[in-house]
């Protein structure tokens, strides 16, 4: 408790390296940067303030609060939390790939141990944030980072929220459009866990397409494109549906059959199917939760969850973790 | 038995649609072990894709199942056809080591094994023994089964393992049939060779056959050495094959939670009801909890649609109130995770 506790003293950012850009997102400029004491490599989410007349916006405000209450090898890691005159920086660990790159990589193949092992970890994390009643609330494969040992971590908590209060009013305008569950199309204020699980179910079967399974093109068209591949909902398979806000004058599709499925996933095991239908039922309800996912047989049959350390990863030829200057200026020669 | 055609020189061109693999290199070979005749892809798609059809092969006419076709391993067809022989019988004689008492009789048992191998792959009564085969199948099929689902669990890994060593095995099988012939071609030689120099050299025969001797032992304890290396080379890839196997082997046993769960909740639930009319009726149960606002919402038809239950809540409140009791801070923090 000698250096490393008076540098806690001295300036936050000083113990930090803020080297490069790597990305932008809706809020904050995400850079590359080390935390110098431990050389270890971290990403530097630098909100920016002065876009919002009233300070800070909320999604930082989440992120900063949600991801203080969880720690779980399968949530991203926020490592410190600093200010600076005019910026409020975020510092996380350093994740160079998600799960939404190796998705579009058509030169790496997928095992089917491999889409089990990153299904695990997803399911692991979301555990966690569920058993903290923490809703993600935004769960996509881009959300799906992936360490540099195959570990695969929930991030972006911008959207995330609690459980808290019964009483009030939650938005359905949560989650990236495919992967949103029906009740959150339907409207609903007051949706429980299974909107997370549902969006998980669609990312496993995005894995085993390697395309995304419900593409709306917009929200009308996202429930057509839902019923289509699940069945319209009624209130004999989903009871009280027609109360939520939005449900109204639906195309009638029938639910599919287990062999279309089969016929759609033809790489499934027969577990494999049974466990993304019950991710995926239409009825919040009767959707598995994440400790039931856990237990499912599907983890358990053959073939055993890929080792993380042995998982697919993102091409060699784009710019490595190693950042030694020479290996990051190495792009694709188009 | 059906007699295996070795493939003539023409081996880049399907005999049966005359494809060229030169012109079209993405061409790949199928063979099937009813026949083991050649033929590509897209002629295998063409021909049996609507069902089982003969082989196009003039005078075979094998019944041939698209599904059964596979791509070629060995060059030797004799070997590719040795090692489906090898499969099959295995697949139905499938008894373990642990399945014997004494090892005299695991023996005795890889004895009738490699000879029925033998019997069927190159004997003359090779169709009886593979009637015998089947009907053994067919009479002993709950215990092969039996057997069999006792394997797959371990048989991830060896299958890897047993398919090579059979190819090593065969490997070495290979370069001993390369040395015999070889070794009697040298020996025409030498006998040649002899007769030549008898004819025209001045040492008398004695001293030139001594000398053709004296070649033959040195050659002999050179192809003894380089069999000899060839063996350790074997076993230590072996080794080195089975090691790594042995290495994947020891798994963990899975943890679906990997410790985070509460499985030790530090109170008990008191029976909440789940049916909503036991709620409407009002007749809430003494022994359960009862408030007002919980309630009202449990009713409430939009809650209830978006997969809102009492239980849950009356659950996570609960969880929210235990969670921390029974955590010491310090010791916490003091083994945090980095
Ligand atoms: N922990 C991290 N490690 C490495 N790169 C990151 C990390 N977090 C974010 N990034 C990069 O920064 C970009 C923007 O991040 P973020 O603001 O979270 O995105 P968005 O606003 O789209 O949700 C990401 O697309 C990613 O390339
Ligand atoms: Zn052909
Ligand atoms: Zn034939």
């Amino acid at each position: 408790m000698t250096e490393a506790e008076t540098d806690t003293e001295n300036v936050p950012q000083s113990k930090y390296t803020k080297d490069k850009k790597v990305g932008e997102g809706t809020y904050a400029v995400v850079y590359l940067g080390v935390q110098k004491h431990t050389k270890r490599k971290i990403a530097i989410k630098e909100i920016k303030t002065g876009l919002f007349k009233d300070g800070l916006d909320m999604s930082a405000l989440r992120e900063v609060k949600y991801l203080q209450e969880l720690r779980h090898p399968n949530v991203i890691e926020l490592v410190d939390v600093f200010g600076t005159s005019n910026n409020l920086n975020l510092v996380l660990e350093f994740l160079p790939c998600d799960l939404e790159v190796l998705i579009k990589s058509k030169d790496i193949m997928f095992l089917a141990a491999d889409i089990k092992s990153w299904l695990l970890m997803t399911f692991r994390g979301l555990h966690h944030c569920h058993r903290m009643s923490i809703l993600h609330r935004d769960l996509k494969p881009n959300n799906l980072l992936l360490a540099p040992d195959g570990q695969l971590k929930i991030a972006d908590f911008g959207l995330a929220r609690g459980l808290g209060n019964l009483n009030e009013d939650l938005s359905s305008n949560v989650v990236t459009r495919w992967y949103r569950a029906p009740e959150l199309l339907f409207g609903a204020k007051h949706y429980t866990a299974a909107i997370d699980i549902w969006s998980v179910g669609i990312i496993f079967a995005e894995l085993m397409l390697r395309i995304p399974y419900l593409p709306g093109k917009d929200d009308v068209d996202q429930l057509d494109v839902t019923f289509k591949a699940l069945g319209t909902p009624t209130e004999q398979i989903w009871p009280n549906v027609s109360n939520l806000p939005l449900y109204n004058s639906l195309r009638v599709y029938p639910p599919p059959s287990r062999q279309e499925l089969r016929n759609r996933f033809i790489a499934a095991t027969d577990k494999a199917l049974d466990l993304m239908i019950s991710m995926t039922q239409l009825d919040p309800s009767r959707r598995c939760n994440t400790s039931q996912a856990l237990l499912h047989e599907y983890f358990t049959e053959l073939p055993s969850p890929t080792d993380p350390k042995n998982l697919p990863k993102n091409k060699p030829n784009e710019p490595t973790v190693e950042s030694n200057g020479n290996t990051t200026k190495r792009r694709k020669v188009e | 038995m059906t007699e295996v055609i070795l493939e003539d020189r023409s081996r880049d061109m399907c005999p049966i649609c005359k494809t060229d693999k030169y012109l079209s290199p993405n061409m790949n070979f199928l063979i099937n072990p009813e026949c083991y005749h050649k033929m590509c892809e897209s002629c295998v798609d063409r021909i049996f894709s609507l069902g089982p059809a003969p082989c196009p092969y003039p005078g075979c006419g094998k019944i041939l199942r698209k599904n059964r076709f596979k791509q070629q391993v060995f060059d030797d067809l004799q070997i590719e056809r040795e090692i489906d022989i090898r499969k099959k019988v295995l697949s139905v004689h499938n008894k373990l080591q642990e399945d014997f008492d004494l090892i005299s009789e695991h023996n005795k048992y890889l004895e009738m094994i490699e000879n029925l191998v033998y019997g069927i792959s190159s004997g003359d009564n090779a169709h009886d023994l593979e009637i015998e085969l089947a009907k053994f199948e067919q009479e002993n099929k709950v215990q092969i089964l039996e057997r069999n689902m006792r394997e797959s669990e371990r048989s991830n890994d060896m299958a890897k393992f047993q398919d090579a060593m059979e190819r090593l095995r065969q490997e070495k099988l290979k370069i001993e049939r390369k040395m015999e012939l070889e070794d009697e071609e040298f020996t025409k030689q030498q006998k040649q060779e002899l007769l030549n120099k008898l004819a025209h050299s001045s040492l008398n025969s004695d001293e030139l056959i001594q000398q053709q001797m004296n070649q033959a032992l040195k050659r002999k304890s050179q192809r003894k050495k380089i069999l000899q290396e060839l063996q350790s080379e074997m076993e230590d890839k072996l080794r080195t094959s089975f090691s790594s196997a042995k290495e994947e082997a020891p798994k963990t046993p899975f943890t679906p939670f990997k410790g985070d769960r509460d499985l030790h909740k530090l109170y008990r639930l008191l029976p909440i009801p789940m049916d909503i009319d036991t709620l409407m009726a009002g007749n809430s149960d003494p022994d359960s909890y009862s408030d007002a606002n919980l309630t009202l919402l449990a009713k409430n038809k939009e809650y209830l649609a978006a997969g809102w239950r009492l239980h849950t809540a009356v659950e996570r409140v609960m969880d929210e109130t235990f969670m921390g009791l029974g955590c010491i801070v310090d010791k916490e923090k003091s083994i945090s995770i980095h």
